[in-house]
């Protein structure tokens, strides 16, 4: 194996497809890249076993074939040579690369141990890219990350009405959002896809308008390809929670608020937030809401938003970070709190129906 | 001789009861009295948890394993003990120290320091109100107990040996039942004594000491702390140090919590049963959880200790988010920890317990409620669960531990239901755990 690569070009993809090395390693050879040159296209190769990138690269092919070789050490090797055409040669058990004046020879591994990774096609299509991003950016982060309870950490792809949907949720908050007129080809199944995947999907993601990320699936592995990157993973088993049944049909309060005034009083008051266990709290009442966040060693602070609100007056309380995610998340000016009581969960969702919601438990207060 | 105790500031007392578990066995059951009554498990494992000085005549003491114990002395009657009794004595007994002060650091169920320094102008001096003390446990319970005063909680502490009864041969001697060191006497009175008399020295450290040549309190008074600081640590070198000299100004905490909670068996016979290891892991959440909402706290860290047959000791640990005070979740906590153990070494100890304790009733993050079926309201079901627990808890504290408990504690005799230490120590059926309630 023999091709010559621009070096901005290759150390971006020796990058993109490092992260799915993984930093504990299950076999040695998983801390390698599989490299390999047809012509001229190069094919990078990073997997853990369970999550795979895969990136393209147009170079100059010199000779066809394959090597692994060492994902951290090659590229950081690469990013620190100087600017300009890098060689990159394979021989029985090493690898050299060059360029200009730089000449380093690094051992590889055997390619015959590098696991393979395959990509099926039987459920497919296509999501154009910009909605993927903005839904990806309003659920993923709603994920658990606790390995404690897998379901969770992972993103759940399923139809509604004819919708793609997808739904996260770490058992405090809920986040789901319905992408209109891309499900059809999805088939019944659920599909639960790591959450890591999807972050690695929303990196690969550049904004372009035209960009289309392809997906396909199988019972057991999924696939994103967008550019020139190709993101597969395998798919979490088991059934995941009904959080259908967690949706309250209608609520008897309703607040409208102006969405950049509301998120900036509350990063103002969560600074008196030292721990994770201080909640806000909301006095929700005609004419709009204070805030206010007690904190027993540090002090107090309160805020003042205006709003309309409908219902009973109430006070609620909120993890601060939880109530700003779900915010944030809201596109558009205006965003909608709907709650029960103060210990039912509350929506958020912005002015205008988008499919988007997210479903908050309150903090339970004395 | 003058009483110069007024004197004392501040005015610490380390009252400290008798043969406790023993005396109050004795005090049940009169038959005993004047006999050598030993409390404690009689298992193969057994250790006396409590003496009556009678047994102590034998030479035998608290933490002895019961089988030497009956070796010593044959004829001693070996009680099985019951904690939830002595913890009512206990609390009868504070109910006479809140009489005094309100700053009372207990230690253990038969031993606490009070600060009575506020109390001086009201009650009389410090060795006026330690005889008061002494007069009105004994007429009102029945009970004797060794009081020290001092101005520090160590001297406090040692000044309360020296007031309790001595086996001098195999007599009892009676002690003065309260002995004041005056600070211009702390000194003479620290000097003379082995290092292991301090708070902070235990064997380890000080057979340490002892390498270097220091066996006494006088040995040690005169060390540069940061000599010592390579052997023991620079905390317990500048600790030991400065008590040998006197300097003790930890002040007495009312109101402490415990930093945490645990349960923790020594089982009479290895156990290589996982079956039977959850069933013991599910009563030892129980009573951690029970304790714990005792106290009004609840738990992040739950803790699961396990000791194999041969000696070699695991512990894991899982830190969470959300507070914890629910048997329920403790024990699925401490299930996943324990795990996959392997255990086919056999299992001689196992134990719960729960940590980073904060109070309860705090804020806390309510969870959708992902887990429940779709039949019934989760939200509805977790709040009421909350509930049952604030009302099981009610009925416990107002009828006692054993008015209501799951039917997995039901036994041939009614509900076991287990309190944190009121299991019998070493007992044959019943797991064991270790304590014990002086040393002479």
């Amino acid at each position: 194996m023999k091709f010559r690569a621009e070096r901005d070009s290759l150390v971006e993809a020796l990058g993109a497809a490092g992260r799915a090395v993984a930093s504990r390693l299950a076999m040695p050879v998983l801390a390698g890249l599989l490299v390999s040159v047809t012509n001229n296209d190069l094919v990078i190769t990073g997997t853990d076993g369970d999550l795979s990138i895969k990136v393209e690269l147009e170079v100059i092919g010199v000779e066809n074939g394959s090597a692994v070789i060492p994902a951290k050490l090659a590229n950081d090797i690469a990013r620190s040579l100087e600017p300009g055409a890098v060689t990159i040669e394979a021989s029985d058990e090493s690898v050299s690369i060059s360029a200009a004046r730089s000449n380093f020879s690094l051992r590889t591994f055997p390619v015959i141990e590098f696991p393979q990774v395959q990509i099926t096609s039987e459920r497919q299509l296509s999501i154009p890219s910009a909605a993927l991003a903005d839904a990806l950016r309003q659920v993923v982060r709603a994920s658990s990350n606790d390995d404690a309870r897998p379901l969770l950490t992972g993103v759940l792809l399923t139809t509604h009405n004819g919708a793609l949907r997808l739904v996260a949720t770490d058992s405090y908050r809920l986040a789901l959002r319905d992408l209109d007129g891309s499900a059809a080809a999805l088939g019944e199944e659920d599909i639960l896809v790591p959450s890591r995947a999807l972050t690695e999907l929303q990196r690969a993601i550049t904004g372009d308008e035209d960009e289309v990320v392809g997906v396909t699936a199988t019972a057991s592995e999924i696939t994103f390809s967008v550019g020139n990157v190709s993101i597969s993973t395998r798919l979490i088993s088991g059934t995941y929670p009904d959080y259908r049944q967690l949706i309250p049909e209608s609520y008897p309060n309703r607040l409208h608020l102006g969405k950049e005034t509301l998120v900036g009083a509350l990063r103002r008051v969560r600074l008196l937030v030292k721990d994770n266990t201080t909640p806000v709290r909301l006095s929700m009442r005609q004419g709009g809401v204070d805030l206010k966040v007690v904190s027993q060693e540090v002090g107090e602070g309160a805020e003042s938003v205006d709003g309309d609100f409908t219902g009973e007056d109430l006070v609620i309380a909120f993890n601060p970070s939880y109530l700003i995610d779900g915010i944030e998340a809201v596109k558009g000016d205006e965003v909608i709190i709907e709650t029960s009581d103060g210990t039912r969960p509350a929506t958020i969702r912005a002015g205008e129906a988008d499919g988007y919601r997210y479903l908050l438990m309150p903090v339970r207060v004395s | 001789m003058v009483d110069r105790s007024g004197e004392l500031s501040p005015a610490i007392l380390l009252v400290d009861m008798d043969s406790f578990f023993a005396s109050v066995e004795i005090l049940d059951d009169p038959s005993l009295r004047g006999k050598p009554v030993v409390v404690g498990g009689d298992g193969q494992r057994g250790v006396v948890a409590s003496a009556s000085y009678e047994a102590r005549r034998y030479g035998i003491h608290s933490a002895m394993p019961m089988a030497i114990a009956l070796r010593r002395c044959p004829d001693a009657i070996c009680v099985p003990g019951n904690m939830a009794r002595y913890a009512e004595v206990s609390r009868q007994v504070h109910e006479i120290f809140a009489d005094v002060t309100p700053i009372i650091e207990p230690l253990a169920l038969d031993e606490a320091f009070l600060d009575v320094t506020g109390a001086v102008k009201l009650l009389g001096t410090p060795l006026e109100i330690a005889h008061s003390i002494r007069y009105r446990i004994n007429q009102e319970l029945h009970l004797d107990c060794g009081i020290g005063a001092a101005s520090s909680k160590q001297v406090a502490k040692l000044a309360s040996r020296s007031a309790k009864p001595k086996i001098v041969g195999d007599r009892v001697v009676p002690g003065p039942g309260v002995y004041v060191v005056l600070d211009e006497d702390v000194l003479r009175y620290l000097h003379p004594m082995p290092v292991r008399a301090l708070f902070g020295v235990g064997p380890t450290t000080a057979n340490k000491l002892s390498r270097l040549g220091i066996e006494t309190v006088a040995d040690l008074a005169g060390l540069d702390p940061s000599m010592l600081e390579r052997h023991v640590g620079s905390a317990v070198a500048h600790l030991i140090v400065d008590l040998a000299n006197g300097r003790d100004d930890r002040p007495v905490e009312a109101g402490v919590k415990n930093r945490s909670i645990g349960h923790e068996e020594t089982f009479s016979q290895d156990s290589f049963d996982r079956t039977q290891l959850d069933h013991r892991l599910r009563r030892q959440a129980q009573a951690v959880s029970s304790a714990l909402r005792e106290s009004g706290q609840e738990a992040h860290t739950v803790t699961v200790k396990i000791k194999l047959s041969n000696f070699e000791q695991h512990t894991r640990s899982l830190t969470l988010e959300e507070g914890l005070d629910d048997h329920q979740a403790i024990y699925e906590v401490a299930s996943v920890l324990l795990g996959d153990h392997d255990i086919s070494a056999g299992v001689r100890l196992m134990g719960i317990s729960a940590s980073s304790l904060r109070p309860r009733g705090g804020p806390k993050q309510l969870h959708l409620g992902l887990d429940a079926g779709s039949t019934a309201d989760p939200l509805v079901t977790q709040e009421a669960r909350f509930e049952l627990r604030e009302a099981l808890d009610d009925i416990r504290k107002r009828f006692g531990k054993q008015a209501v408990g799951t039917a997995n504690l039901l036994g041939e005799d009614g509900l076991t239901s287990p309190g944190q230490r009121d299991v019998a120590f070493g007992a044959k059926e019943l797991p064991q755990i270790l304590g014990n309630d002086e040393e002479i």
